[in-house]
């Protein structure tokens, strides 16, 4: 595993949220990526949980502040605090239970509904070392991100694939946006210009992502 | 009710040895002359069965209970009884609280068999329209036994249907709860934490489940062996609780406690408010979950529970059974019925209640733990001040000291605040 950065130090700051359906392992997701751990006892998030990682992105240090949810359906309530200012989201999703693959498309809605339509969003197929007992494809999931533009990549936040991969993903395309629009942003390095669409999910992008990927059994 | 006669709590609530590393270390010791201990416990009764409260609660209050008769004392620091009972009174009381939820349970298990049975489910039984739900790839589970369910067609009732509906969500976090301790490795044990959910949610629909409602029941089934007084003092402990549970479109009940928090800080510390506000924490979305389990995610399990009773013991009010009996017949009075308040009526008043009956405050939103997370911030101000450049920042250092409390000591802290906090709110 890389150096991990002093938090206090960095270009960048994005927020990126972790949602999708009570059980599909955001949590575990998050803490692999910010801790390196993994807990088979972990428990159901409360509310909203935080935490942080600086990456090196390019030649920059971008720092994650990575806002993880309840799946619950009753905490939507705190939805508008949750997404604001959000530049970045994995909607995940358990690849060996199809009603939260189902589910992703209510999810996406929720996203685009609070979020800017700048937000990098990556689809999530976790829990991807159940081979035995996969009950979402492959082609599935691939097929369903290039329709709706958004990335897509499978886990395990067990085995630790693709984790790294999938939020390094995220903050770079976060990071080539910002790029992009560096002369509007000023002096307030994370906050993303508001009205012009950008197209950071475009087919090309997706496919070089899904190089990337390397899950399918 | 447990086996192990040593007062070593470790052996009341054992960890599994490859979990140990897993969760915070234990710190609860009980303390002799000073934590409630199962003889003192005893003598406090008198013959027919009055208890004397007001030595009770000056115990816990200065040391906790003995994790052998937690579950008791907790049934009286809840409301559960009348310390002002006799034995036999009570034992009515139980008998039929027993008999109550006994039908309860059977009128679920009419609409779902599984409960009771020592199985419980973890994928959806109907969908959102009401209809059984066939696809077998919602059923991958091995807890999903299909056969066991409810047959029958959609279910048309709008109030079932929520219910049947919560089911999964309730067994997806059964699983996950404090799957650490020795305890929860029995499927039935983990079974009876679904089945008095399930039946409270049912009983309660007004909330129904809501997530972290799991993690206020499982000490209960743990401390109380009978599983209708485990529910009933789960259902106690709900009973000021559960507005933090109440969700709607636009927000969720805890949010209320959130804003008293805001206006506490606010009123003791405005800099602090400010400088909260500006790393987009002015929400205090952080203390979230520790309102709404008790931060018990922020402590072992042990010193979690050591929490609670001190907090309890800290805002017991001598009339708390008087005034659910009274709320469950539905009889229409002023609420507190207090009588005239002499000295030896203040004596069975925790101390947190007693400055408020003192001062004339009986502010439902305003319980010890808003305080307890108002003190803490207190405690870290300067670092706050100077370190915490985001959200995350306050995250962790809040977090940096919760684990590291003395439940206690924390509680006497948060009793300054609140001292604090009403004289200058009354200026």
């Amino acid at each position: 595993m890389a150096a991990y950065r002093a938090d206090d130090d960095y270009d960048y700051l994005f927020k990126v949220v972790l949602i999708g359906d009570s059980g599909v392992g955001k949590s575990n997701l998050l803490s692999r990526f910010t801790r390196n751990e993994f807990s088979l006892e972990s428990k159901s998030t409360i509310g909203v949980e935080f935490a942080t990682r600086s990456i090196r992105v390019d030649d920059k240090i971008v720092k994650a502040q990575i806002w993880d949810t309840a799946g619950q359906e009753r905490y939507r309530a705190i939805t508008s605090a949750y997404y604001r200012g959000a530049v970045g989201a994995l909607l995940v999703y358990d690849v060996t239970r199809h009603v939260t693959f189902k589910n992703v498309e209510r999810w996406l809605k929720e996203l685009r509904d609070h979020t800017d339509s700048n937000i990098v969003i990556m689809l999530i197929g976790n829990k991807a070392d159940l081979r035995h007992l996969r009950a979402v494809s492959t082609e599935d999931a691939k097929a369903f991100a290039e329709r709706e533009n958004t990335f897509f990549m499978e886990t395990s936040a067990l085995e630790s694939m693709n984790v790294e991969n999938a939020f390094t993903e995220v903050l770079t395309q976060i990071h080539h946006v910002v790029s992009r629009k560096a002369l509007d942003i000023g002096d307030d390095p994370a906050a993303l210009p508001k009205g012009q669409t950008i197209n950071v999910g475009s087919k090309d992008d997706v496919s070089a992502v899904k190089k990337v990927g390397c899950c399918s059994s | 009710m447990k086996n192990s006669a040593s007062g070593e709590p470790d052996s009341y609530f054992a960890i599994r040895p490859e979990c140990q590393g897993d969760v915070p270390k234990a710190r609860f010791k009980p303390k002799i002359g000073k934590t409630l201990s199962a003889r003192r416990w005893h003598a406090a009764f008198s013959q027919d069965g009055h208890l004397d409260i007001a030595g009770v609660l000056r115990r816990i209050q200065r040391g906790g209970v003995h994790p052998s008769i937690k579950g008791v004392v907790w049934e009286f620091l809840l409301g559960c009884f009348d310390p002002n009972s006799t034995f036999n009174e009570r034992n009515e009381v139980r008998q039929r609280r027993r008999e109550q939820y006994d039908a309860l349970k059977a009128e679920c298990q009419k609409m779902v068999p599984i409960i009771g049975s020592g199985k419980f489910i973890t994928a959806a039984i109907i969908n959102d329209d009401g209809q059984p739900m066939q696809d077998p790839s919602t059923s991958s589970d091995p807890h999903d036994n299909i056969g066991v369910m409810s047959s029958n067609d959609a279910v048309s009732d709008k109030k079932v249907i929520q219910w049947k509906l919560s089911l999964h969500q309730i067994g997806l976090d059964v699983v996950r709860t404090d799957r650490a301790l020795v305890f929860y490795e029995s499927e039935i044990n983990q079974a009876k934490l679904w089945d008095i959910l399930s039946v409270y949610a049912w009983v309660d629909n007004d909330i129904g489940y809501v997530q972290g409602m799991n993690d206020i029941c499982s000490p209960m089934v743990i401390l109380l062996e009978n599983e209708a007084d485990a529910f009933w003092c789960f259902q106690h402990a709900m009973r000021r609780l559960r507005e933090n549970f109440r969700s709607s479109s636009s927000s969720i009940g805890v949010q209320t406690q959130l804003s008293t928090l805001s206006e506490i800080i606010k009123t003791v510390d405005p800099k602090l408010h400010q400088h909260l506000e500006e790393v987009d924490g002015g929400e205090y979305l952080f203390a979230f979950r520790m309102l709404m389990v008790l931060f018990r995610r922020e402590f072992s399990f042990i010193d979690g529970l050591y929490l609670w009773e001190v907090m309890w013991a800290m805002e017991y009010n001598p009339n708390i059974f008087a005034s659910y009996e009274e709320s469950d017949s539905n009889v229409a009075t002023g609420k507190n019925v207090a009588p005239k308040i002499s000295n030896k009526l203040l004596k069975q008043y925790g101390k947190f209640e007693r400055k408020n009956v003192e001062t004339g405050r009986t502010d439902q939103n305003s319980p010890l733990a808003v305080f307890l997370v108002a003190s803490v911030l207190e405690t870290k101000n300067k670092r706050l001040l100077k370190e915490a450049k985001g959200l995350d920042d306050v995250v962790k250092i809040v977090g940096d000291i919760t684990g590291k409390l003395d439940a206690r000591k924390a509680l006497n802290e948060a009793l300054k605040i609140h001292k604090k906090y009403l004289n200058k709110a009354k200026k």
